[in-house]
């Protein structure tokens, strides 16, 4: 809230700027012919963008935002939020965003511009390939849609202390709710995204079946009821708390952003482990909200940050899936310590091989009900 | 060989359109259970309580509205199932109507689209066999391959909508074709491989009904799988006993038939405000049941109890629809309620799909009569060999006492009523089926009865004739005499009297409509050259005789095109 009234008087301060720019490029076109343009109107307002904090941000700043201001002069200021849209509505609604674009995951994106909170974007808004192949071939399925495209895809994964079992290791997603042969207290995120299909799975439910079944009452009450039976059970909301939760020892398992892992295991080399069977896979997207203050600038960042070099840039600081198969075929290294990033990234075929893909137009649908019944449940 | 070849090639052929209109079918039914708040997965994604309560009387009342429309365009104002294909056949008849293929098929997508609990596969089966029968027709192509083309449609279907091209197979020998022939063996296999890949490559889909790696069951839980085969048996003669009771009771409704699905579909609607489990083909339903713990062993009957029952009023009342996906819930429903028994007693509970799926077994093997398909059906969808080696103790027990105590299928009961009897095998019915009145001749003797009997001794001598038929001024049929008797009369000093004092011993007559078989059963009786054939319901005009010559030739063409069909090699 804090940060949104801080934007707020920024962009207060942000409408006056073109108004002066005009009253004195007036003034100088009448004084001097001779005049170029001047540095008022050169050096253009900061972009905001609302995005997730932590080893994301930090990497989005070094691949894309830093990169965007060099090339533009358009500094990008960040703001950091856990999701959800209560902010971004209440803003609409008051016609006063301090966001130009938001970082969003798909569902969410979804359910926004059904409600005609966001801006309709088009696939003609991003670059093609560097060899040519247009937007909507390069582009993963589903990549595009109506006020959303999709720059990366990332997967919630539980990660498991390596000392904590000593002689065998958790191999599937089923191992989360066995605290008989696994025993210790977990994390999970405190939403039913991602809890209810894990435990749908720990039943030996097909992937393909999970949101058929959890669109029943039974479905729903034999996913809590397999979570209600976790002793320890430790909720997170905030993105890096997973990791602080392992590092600290508090927990022996948790669920988290794959990225989120990748960087406590090789930036600050935490004894930790990710599982990848049964990673539930979802889309990352730019949206550009209604009435944002300057959705011209947000639209050519937009085009930069889809670009295929920018993608492949971007998997090598955190290892995210890019969405762009141009971009994904040129993922190399990391950045900082040379580790093959393509082992880590969450659409590698090794870690895909049970990836459950997160059904965002249920998401979009039931979210709210889903969520009720779910904290009503663990109330 | 050439010919042979080609048969291969247009089973392949068939095989692709069944199956694209098998997907076709199977999407359009998905779709249209999304779209008319049929599917859990469209229901829960509807935010509107109220509305959707109204929806759910509402879409399967009006689908049984258009249902019985539809039925109306139909000559038996029914649709057709795959016992029509079963009887076509196993007769010869081959040639599948078109209207009533094309129909059915709609009655069908409307009855799984608008939530009946009816199964999709009977309708599959008929449209991939009304597909090979109009192929075969097109090509003006002979009985026997158009029994193959009917054969090849049917494993296409199935092969692709259950993804198992080997039960694909299997059902078209053990329900359809009923005789194993090399000949047909090979378009047919053409047609299941050609579903299969377009199954497995074109919509990329994997096993159906994936059951995750299990336990091995302990070596007496066998015996409680055969038990459960018994049992499975009994809920199977139940579940057909309940769809001929309620269709049987709804001829005595004093409703419109056009009407009846509508009411089925209400009564339908209302109970699945309680028990949504009830609507549709009900896959989420079988997953769960498969699933320990996610029914309460009171709650497994009740649904067991009422989806029987809704699948009973669906397809007695008139809905169009197969009656093999109501099997395959209400026999996993069943199977699971074993299973918890056994759990309770203290049996184990790592085991439970298995009893699940012997339960499922049990109970759609006897309906549908093919125990092999059933087998390969569950290998197929759940790629487990452990759990297939269950279901055979289960199926060991289940198919044999059902065909004991009710039939050997559904369809074979349903054609028992409708007279055609297959029991006995495909030589009585084919027989049964062929028709006299080809062999109907007018080469005969017919004398009235006041005529003299030394006249009438020789006209048959100038004839050529051994006897003569007595018919009265009407044309009605009195009896036959035979020149003997006639010979005889005069040789006694009686030739003036009329032929009709004549003693003649009585002799069976044939209808107009009698069949081959019934003519060759009269033949152990009636020593003579001919029949006599008599239209009862006109009187008992007389319309001719049938030689027993033909009778004899008729018979043994038809069982020499039948072992040519069933063990040429191509």
């Amino acid at each position: 809230m804090r940060c949104a009234e801080k934007n707020m008087v920024r962009a207060e301060r942000r409408r006056g700027a073109p108004v002066l720019a005009w009253v004195m490029a007036l003034v100088l076109a009448m004084g001097m012919a001779l005049c170029r343009p001047l540095p008022a109107a050169a050096s253009p307002a900061a972009l905001t963008v609302l995005s997730w904090g932590g080893a994301y941000e930090r990497a989005q700043q070094r691949a894309l935002f830093e990169p965007f201001t060099e090339t533009t002069g358009i500094p990008v200021n960040v703001a950091r939020y856990n999701g959800g849209l209560a902010a971004l509505r209440r803003a609409v609604a008051e016609q006063d965003v301090p966001w130009d674009l938001i970082d969003m995951t798909r569902s969410e994106a979804m359910a926004a511009c059904a409600e005609g909170l966001l801006e309709p974007l088009s696939s003609s808004l991003v670059a093609p390939a560097p060899d040519g192949t247009p937007p909507d071939e390069d582009f993963l399925p589903g990549a595009f849609g109506r006020c959303a495209i999709t720059h990366s895809v990332f997967a919630t994964v539980v990660a498991y202390r390596r000392d904590a079992f000593p002689g065998r290791r958790p191999t599937s997603i089923a191992d989360l709710f066995d605290q008989r042969r696994f025993p210790g207290p977990r994390a999970l995120q405190d939403t039913p995204a991602v809890n209810l299909e894990w435990a749908l799975l720990a039943y030996g439910v097909p992937r393909e079946e999970l949101y058929r079944l959890l669109s029943t009452r039974r479905g729903l009450n034999l996913a809590l009821k397999r979570l209600a039976g976790l002793e320890d059970l430790r909720w997170w909301q905030a993105g890096d708390t997973p990791s602080r939760l392992l590092a600290e020892g508090e927990v022996v398992m948790a669920s988290g952003y794959n990225g989120r892992f990748f960087d406590a295991m090789v930036n600050r080399g935490l004894p930790i482990e990710i599982l990848w069977d049964g990673q539930v896979q979802e889309h990352e997207t730019w949206v550009i909200p209604r009435h944002a203050p300057h959705p011209e600038a947000a639209r050519r960042f937009l085009r930069f940050a889809t670009t295929t070099e920018r993608q492949a840039e971007l998997a090598r600081y955190i290892p995210y899936g890019p969405s762009r198969q141009s971009a994904a075929r040129q993922v190399s290294t990391h950045h900082d310590t040379g580790i093959d990033m393509r082992l880590h990234i969450p659409t590698h075929p090794l870690n895909a091989e049970r990836a459950v893909t997160r059904d965002d137009d249920w998401y979009a649908r039931t979210q709210e009900r889903v969520g009720e019944y779910f904290h009503e449940y663990f109330r | 060989m050439l010919r042979f070849l080609g048969l291969v090639a247009l089973g392949a052929l068939i095989g692709g359109l069944a199956a694209l209109a098998a997907v076709g079918f199977v999407a359009a039914v998905l779709w249209l259970n999304d779209l008319l708040l049929v599917s859990p997965r469209g229901r829960m994604m509807f935010a509107h309580p109220e509305a959707l309560a109204i929806a759910t009387v509402l879409v399967p009342t009006l689908g049984g509205l258009v249902v019985g429309l539809l039925h109306r365009a139909t000559p038996e104002r029914r649709p057709h199932t795959p016992a029509d294909v079963i009887a076509a056949v196993q007769t010869r008849r081959g040639r599948l109507p078109v209207r009533a293929g094309v129909l059915s098929a709609l009655s069908g997508l409307v009855s799984l689209g608008a939530g009946a609990s009816v199964g999709q596969y009977g309708p599959l089966v008929h449209l991939g066999a009304s597909l090979g029968s109009w192929g075969a027709r097109l090509l003006r192509l002979d009985r026997s391959d158009d029994n193959i083309t009917i054969a090849c449609g049917v494993a296409a279907a199935i092969a692709t909508a259950f993804n198992a091209p080997l039960a694909g197979i299997v059902f078209a020998h053990e329900v359809v074709l009923r005789h194993y022939a090399l000949r047909a063996f090979a378009p047919v296999a053409a047609a299941a491989i050609v579903g299969h890949v377009i199954a497995t490559n074109v919509l990329s889909r994997g096993a159906l009904f994936h059951v995750a790696d299990t336990v091995l069951p302990r070596p007496w839980e066998f015996a409680v799988f055969v038990l459960i085969g018994g049992l499975g048996a009994l809920v199977a003669g139940a579940y057909m006993r309940s769809i001929l009771g309620v269709g049987r009771l709804a001829e005595r409704l004093p409703f419109s038939p056009s009407l009846r699905p509508a009411i089925a579909g209400a009564l339908l609607g209302v109970t699945a405000l309680w028990v949504p489990d009830i609507l549709g083909m009900g896959q989420e339903t079988l997953r769960f049941a498969t699933i320990a713990g996610a029914f309460g062993g009171l709650e497994l009957l009740v649904v067991l109890g009422l989806k029987l029952a809704a699948t009973a009023l669906c397809l007695g009342m008139g809905f169009g629809g197969g009656v093999f996906s109501p099997a395959l819930v209400i026999g996993t429903l069943f199977g699971a309620l074993c299973g918890t028994l056994v759990g309770g007693l203290g049996g184990a509970q790592d085991t439970f799909v298995f009893y699940a799926i012997c339960g499922m077994v049990a109970v759609t093997a006897p309906v549908i009569g093919a125990p092999l398909t059933s087998l390969l059906i569950v290998f197929e969808l759940t790629g487990n060999y452990a759990l297939t080696t269950a279901a055979l103790a289960s199926v060991t027990l289940a198919s044999p006492i059902a065909a004991q105590l009710f039939g050997r299928s559904l369809f074979d009961i349903q054609l028992a009523k409708r007279g055609l009897d297959l029991s006995a095998g495909r030589s009585r019915a084919v027989l049964q089926d062929a028709r006299l009145h080809d062999l109907l001749s007018h080469d005969c003797v017919t004398l009235p009865p006041d005529q003299c009997v030394s006249e009438a001794v020789t006209r048959l001598s100038r004839s050529g004739h051994g006897e003569a038929h007595l018919v009265d001024a009407q044309g009605r049929y009195r009896s036959s005499v035979t020149l003997a008797d006639l010979e005889a009369m005069r040789e006694d000093g009686d030739g003036q009297r009329p032929v009709e004092e004549c003693p003649s011993t009585p002799r069976p007559v044939l209808g107009p409509q009698a069949s081959v078989w019934e003519a060759m059963r009269h033949l152990q009786e009636v020593t003579g050259e001919a029949i006599a054939v008599v239209d009862e319901a006109a009187d008992g005009v007389f319309l001719g005789v049938v030689y027993e010559t033909s009778i004899a030739r008729a018979f043994l063409q038809h069982s020499d095109a039948l072992r040519r069909e069933e063990y040429g090699a191509g």
